[in-house]
């Protein structure tokens, strides 16, 4: 276990999923800090303080009102001070479109919104506990989507 | 219509010829006609030249006896009355000569004759001259006297001979001339005659000829008005007509049908570009008025739709469709083709509407797919999740019926789940996205292999295959196709065996298939999937590929009636066709057919 703690980032509109990913992540047990955005203008405001401590990984909704996941993906990763984290895109919807957009976005993995809470858990501690540097250096486009 | 009139120019050709002969015979004709005309006038001039000789001859010697007698009178008498005659004989006699020497200039032994005749007269009349002398001396020397008288008397009876033998020459002379000129004349008639007759023939000839062509020229024009009438009739049928525009003696041709187009009477205005504008449509004149133009310029054939006003007002679309054409003289005629094409042109507005609320639904459907894929599930993943959440910590609470709805509840949401995505995997299944790609079969089966894993350990299924071909496919739809059937193979098993899935492959003639609906001429590759679950009756080989169609209830098989019809429009999608074989509690077979 790392003596810092991991520090999480989630942006999403629902109420419900942000509760689900609170509740998986304490239940997981591990050394995190996790912060929620309501939607993507809220996310933006959030990371462009210059106080904030910087999320490891953020987890990034696609389907967000006032601005989207993709709009904010483009955002961030125009932004040199934000263009580091580690994304992963967290999204109901598995379509070609978005799967293809994110990637080509430079998105770090794409993670279907699990329907048992069993899942949620396990995708979520996989996806905390990746070794981010060297996920990126063998990233493609088979294994972006990630599969349990 | 060519061969008629190559025919019907050799004909009048053939009868120049006739015509050209039998001007000539004739010509023949009025030449021998001519000579022999000639000739009898000749023989008859021959006669009269003759018959002169011989007058003057007498002639002659008529004036010759009047001086012997007058002489003799004279001496007898020795009046000089009867002198008279012999003091005018010698010029009279003298211009006979002359007459005669004239008129036998053509006949030199004639001349011949009658210069010793002339010879023998000079004698006579010197002899003369000494009888007269010698009858007024006194006295009368009588020896020389009587010597005188008997030389003059001899001298004129040569001088008759002579003349005699001079009138016979000319009869034998006449006599030839005669028999030469009955020898010609003698040919002229069987000559004539058969020429006459020839003639007759030849004329017998043209006539029966030019009959025969003017029974052509019938039979031709009859034709023609068939055919014309054809075009007539094809034109009111198909409701087009033709136009003509010659440009070199600027003269244009409306056929009858463009004044019926019109609502107008056959030829009931003067064919012109004008006139013809007229009835167009105030809006499209411009597209007319151009088009006349470009098609005097332009060598290509041009293509214009407009609207014309009939005469009762009704509007209606024309299409003419034209091109110039140059004669081997360099005269160019416009040749032309005016159809109506109102209900084309309507019933093409109509498809063209009907294609934009087409795409209209079409996007209304990927909205709604849209809707499906995000919006539908995303409650339903909520339902699960809270579902997942009570069935860790809370269930414990429940009492034995609760637990037992609750149990019921989950099912039937993850029954929707797979609802949902199957009915998302029909709808992204579609002609759209047609990436072809070279893909190598074997892959593709790999990876469906991979991604049923954990159902075929389960069911402890076997899946037997031989090689696979590489193939232009749209990759994931492929796998998807492989998927389905072999999901389909281990969900149908029967209870107690193991499935056994056996894959085959090869190339076969689409010509050996002729009962499916696949193209004879193309090669394709045969992909047969059997299994040995439970099968199905034959009759519903058909009815299992619809959408939703299911042949067992949901509390045994957990289908939903969706994957055999992904698979059809898949194979489809791929200009295939899929068919099944089924022997309940047997087994099953899955055939497609994907082009080479």
């Amino acid at each position: 276990m790392q003596n810092e703690p991991i520090h999480v980032l989630l942006a999403d509109d629902d109420e419900d999923d942000r509760l689900f990913f609170s509740d998986a992540i304490k239940e997981l047990k591990m050394n995190t800090v996790v912060n929620v955005v309501k939607d993507g203008q809220d996310l933006i405001d959030y990371l462009l303080q210059t106080d904030v401590t910087l999320p490891h990984v953020l987890f990034l909704d696609l389907n967000m009102p006032i601005k989207t996941g993709l709009e904010c993906l483009k955002e961030i990763k125009n932004i040199d001070r934000l263009k580091n984290i580690a994304i992963a895109i967290y999204s109901t919807s598995a379509s070609e479109k978005d799967i293809e957009e994110t990637f080509i976005r430079g998105a770090n993995v794409y993670i279907k919104k699990p329907s048992s809470f069993t899942s949620l858990k396990k995708v979520l501690s996989e996806v905390i506990t990746l070794n981010w540097q060297y996920h990126t250096s063998g990233l493609d486009r088979n294994n972006f989507l990630l599969s349990l | 219509m060519n061969l008629q009139s190559i025919y019907l120019f050799t004909s009048s050709s053939f009868l120049r010829k006739i015509f050209l002969g039998a001007l000539f015979i004739l010509i023949c004709i009025s030449a021998f006609t001519y000579r022999h005309t000639f000739a009898l006038s000749d023989s008859t001039a021959s006669v009269i030249h003759s018959q002169q000789v011989h007058l003057e001859l007498e002639q002659m010697m008529s004036y010759l006896k009047d001086a012997e007698t007058g002489q003799r009178g004279y001496i007898l008498t020795q009046n000089p009355v009867y002198l008279q005659p012999y003091n005018g004989s010698r010029e009279k006699v003298e211009v006979s000569f002359k007459l005669l020497k004239s008129l036998t200039l053509d006949n030199s032994k004639q001349q011949i004759n009658l210069d010793s005749l002339h010879k023998i007269i000079d004698l006579r009349y010197s002899l003369f001259r000494k009888s007269l002398a010698l009858s007024v001396e006194k006295p009368v020397n009588k020896v020389e006297f009587d010597n005188v008288l008997m030389n003059g008397k001899n001298a004129m009876d040569d001088i008759r001979y002579r003349v005699n033998q001079m009138i016979e020459f000319e009869l034998v002379y006449l006599k030839e001339k005669k028999a030469k000129y009955e020898s010609e004349i003698s040919f002229t008639p069987v000559f004539t005659i058969v020429l006459f007759l020839f003639t007759v023939l030849i004329f017998a000839i043209a006539y029966m000829m030019i009959n025969r062509d003017l029974k052509n020229v019938h039979k031709a024009n009859k034709e023609l008005t068939i055919i014309n009438e054809s075009i007539d009739h094809a034109e009111i049928i198909g409701n087009f007509c033709l136009t003509q525009w010659d440009l070199y003696n600027n003269k244009l041709i409306y056929s009858d049908n463009l004044y019926r187009m019109l609502g107008c009477e056959p030829q009931s205005f003067e064919p012109t570009v004008e006139n013809y504008v007229a009835f167009v449509h105030p809006e499209d004149k411009h597209i007319v008025e151009r088009g006349a133009n470009d098609a005097l310029n332009k060598n290509e054939t041009y293509i214009r739709t407009y609207r014309i006003i009939r005469k009762d007002g009704e509007i209606r679309y024309f299409r003419s469709v034209g091109k110039l054409i140059e004669d081997a003289k360099n005269h160019k005629t416009h040749i032309g083709i005016i159809n109506d094409v109102t209900e084309q042109h309507l019933s093409n507005l109509s498809l063209e509407e009907q294609n934009l609320e087409l795409e209209q639904t079409v996007k209304e459907l990927a909205s709604f797919n849209y809707v499906a894929s995000h919006d539908l599930q995303e409650p339903l993943r909520k339902i699960q999740l809270f579902i997942s959440r009570i069935d860790e910590n809370e269930k414990h609470s429940l009492s034995e019926t609760g637990k037992e709805y609750f149990a019921r509840i989950n099912v039937s949401a993850l029954r929707m789940r797979v609802l949902i995505d199957d009915l998302l995997q029909f709808s992204r299944t579609n002609k759209a996205e047609k990436n072809l790609e070279r893909t190598d079969l074997n892959k593709i089966f790999h990876k469906a292999k991979n991604e049923l894993a954990e159902a075929i350990r389960d069911k402890k299924g076997i899946i037997q295959t031989n090689r696979l071909p590489i193939l232009n496919v749209i990759p994931y739809q492929i796998e998807q196709l492989f998927i389905n059937l072999i999901s389909n193979s281990l969900k149908y098993s029967r209870v107690g065996v193991e499935p056994f899935i056996k894959i085959e492959c090869e190339k076969v003639r689409g010509k050996d298939y002729s009962p499916f609906k696949v193209n004879g001429e193309k090669k394709y590759f045969k992909f047969t999937f059997t299994d040995n679950g439970l099968g199905f009756e034959q009759k519903n080989a058909e009815s299992i590929f619809i959408l939703f169609h299911r042949l067992h209830h949901k509390s045994e098989y957990n289908g939903t009636g969706i994957g055999l019809s992904i698979c059809k429009k898949i194979v489809e999608n791929h200009g295939g066709f899929i068919t099944a074989k089924g022997v309940p509690n047997e087994g099953s077979a899955f055939t497609f057919f994907l082009p080479a």
